[in-house]
């Protein structure tokens, strides 16, 4: 049942378990979902991009890695890379405990955010996506 | 209406303890068996082990009993390793050759009487190797019989495993040297317990006679029991995960992963379990003796990795620009806090210092050969 996946409101999210916040500036937080981070369990190591990196929506732009699993992060988002949350280098394990918040991945700002964000999914329509993944 | 009318699942096998892991594990497919990978994870009972103690279900290998007048002949013409040289209750870790030298499998054999032979196969080889043992016993007066669905098995490993079983079992465990074993009574059932493991630490592997996979109350119970014995030092059930991790840390190989039936033993460095001298012949000895003539093309190495990130599996070993070799185990060390890995290079290049690079998928990461039995 997807009542154990935690799956806040306000948030948008995108079918490969990335979650992202519109701040109020206009940038975005990216991370990835309670769903993802259960999935891969103990994280280890992260692949980010480095700032000033342009990114394309969909593509990949860094990996999660855990002991057993490593995980493509996608962009859910075109944009540049304004900031990388560097705490995860030292602790990785912020993407388990405290996946919406400490484990924030990339902030980026991005240029075309009003028309991709309409593509993007709430909660309920996650909510749906995640269940249909467990037929 | 659905368009299957019926679905037919092949059922993936379970072992005497799946209904422990059914509540408390993360179930995952492994050698056709629904295994837990871990119950808590896969580092926090990886340290368990290394620090104090934990317990692993390995119902899942085989065990196969070789018994009569011809049984020491016909395996001592399949291991590589002397087994005329055992004593009662002594168990000898070898390996089973093809005719080319490449191994078959790797597996411990006991000898419980004069005429009487434990194996203990992998489970990814169980009825590959009671086929390989049968097949070959015509013209010997023995019997091979797989019992693996009859016996339970189960692991207890580190520093305190010792102490923790001690506390349900009749025999003086102290008195059980490193790959010697005792017949006892565990939890107050017939049990063998033997001082080996797949860990690098102090342990025993036990072996729970009469435990029909129909019937695994009693497995339960002993089980169960262990982790009451094993309360007060804060053991932990261990699954796969932490059993991979924890040998990879020890340098040990894995069926399948580093060792087939392409790598002979020369090259995967146990050579120690080939006596070509030994009095009898075995299958794979002229093919072995020629690698030991001539030498060998590619040497098993350690390698600890000097950039960040975690080898695996498949991925490429690069040394002046080029692909020169495979990794075939990686993952990350606990006890180091970097990626290690086992692959098989050119011999010039297992030198202890060699600096390598290993492909991690789109980068290429700079590693360093060491010394790997063990890494730690």
């Amino acid at each position: 049942m997807s009542e154990e996946y935690s799956i806040p409101e306000g948030l948008y999210y995108t079918e490969e378990h990335e979650w992202i916040k519109v701040l109020e500036d206009g940038r975005v937080l990216v991370g990835i979902t309670d769903y993802a981070q259960k999935s891969l369990h103990e994280v280890v190591y992260i692949e980010a991009p480095s700032e000033g990196d342009k990114l394309k929506q969909g593509e990949v732009f860094g990996a999660v890695e855990s002991v057993k699993a490593v995980s493509d992060i996608y962009a859910p988002l075109s944009g540049t890379v304004e900031e990388v949350n560097e705490e995860l280098i030292d602790s990785p394990e912020l993407i388990n405990s405290d996946p919406y918040g400490k484990g924030w991945i990339v902030k980026i700002a991005s240029k075309t955010l009003e028309d991709e964000l309409g593509g993007l999914m709430g909660p309920d329509q996650y909510r749906e996506h995640i269940e249909s993944l467990k037929e | 209406m659905s368009s299957h009318p019926f679905r037919i699942e092949m059922a993936a096998r379970h072992s005497h303890l799946y209904e422990y892991h059914r509540v408390y594990g993360k179930l995952v497919e492994f050698s056709g068996f629904e295994m837990p990978v871990w119950f808590e994870g896969i580092i926090p009972e990886h340290n368990a082990v290394r620090q104090s103690v934990g317990i692993f279900d390995t119902s899942h290998m085989g065990r196969v009993l070789v018994t009569g007048k011809d049984a020491e002949l016909l395996l001592d013409s399949l291991i590589t390793n002397d087994l005329s040289k055992t004593e009662p209750m002594e168990g000898l870790y070898t390996v089973m050759c093809n005719e080319r030298g490449g191994i078959k499998d790797d597996l411990i054999v006991y000898r419980l009487a004069d005429e009487k032979f434990f194996t203990v196969p992998n489970a990814s080889n169980r009825e590959k190797d009671h086929n390989w043992i049968a097949g070959h016993a015509k013209g010997y007066e023995v019997e091979t019989r797989d019992i693996s669905d009859d016996v339970a098995m189960m692991a207890i490993q580190g520093p305190k495993a010792e102490e923790v079983l001690q506390k349900i079992t009749s025999a003086d465990l102290a008195e059980v040297k490193r790959f010697r074993c005792v017949e006892t009574t565990i939890g107050g059932y017939n049990a063998l317990a033997a001082r080996t493991g797949y860990t690098g630490e102090d342990g025993f592997e036990v072996f729970l006679w009469d435990t029909p996979l129909s019937q695994p109350a009693k497995a339960l119970e002993v089980w169960n029991r262990i982790l009451l014995a094993g309360k007060e030092y804060r053991i932990k059930p261990c699954g796969l995960g932490p059993r991979d991790s924890l040998r990879l840390e020890a340098g040990l190989s894995l069926y399948g992963n580093d060792i087939d039936e392409e790598t002979n033993p020369y090259e995967a460095r146990i050579s120690f379990v080939v006596k070509l001298k030994k009095k009898r012949s075995f299958i794979g000895k002229e093919a072995l003796e020629k690698v030991n003539r001539e030498g060998v093309k590619r040497l098993r190495a350690g390698m600890r990795m000097v950039d960040k990130g975690i080898p695996r599996h498949g991925y490429e070993i690069w040394k002046n620009g080029q692909v020169v070799g495979t990794v075939t185990s990686g993952g990350l060390s606990p006890v180091l806090g970097a990626g290690i890995a086992m692959g098989y290079v050119p011999p010039e290049f297992s030198q202890l210092g060699t600096e390598l690079e290993i492909k991690v998928r789109e980068r290429l990461l700079k590693a360093i050969t060491v010394k790997f039995h063990p890494f730690i």
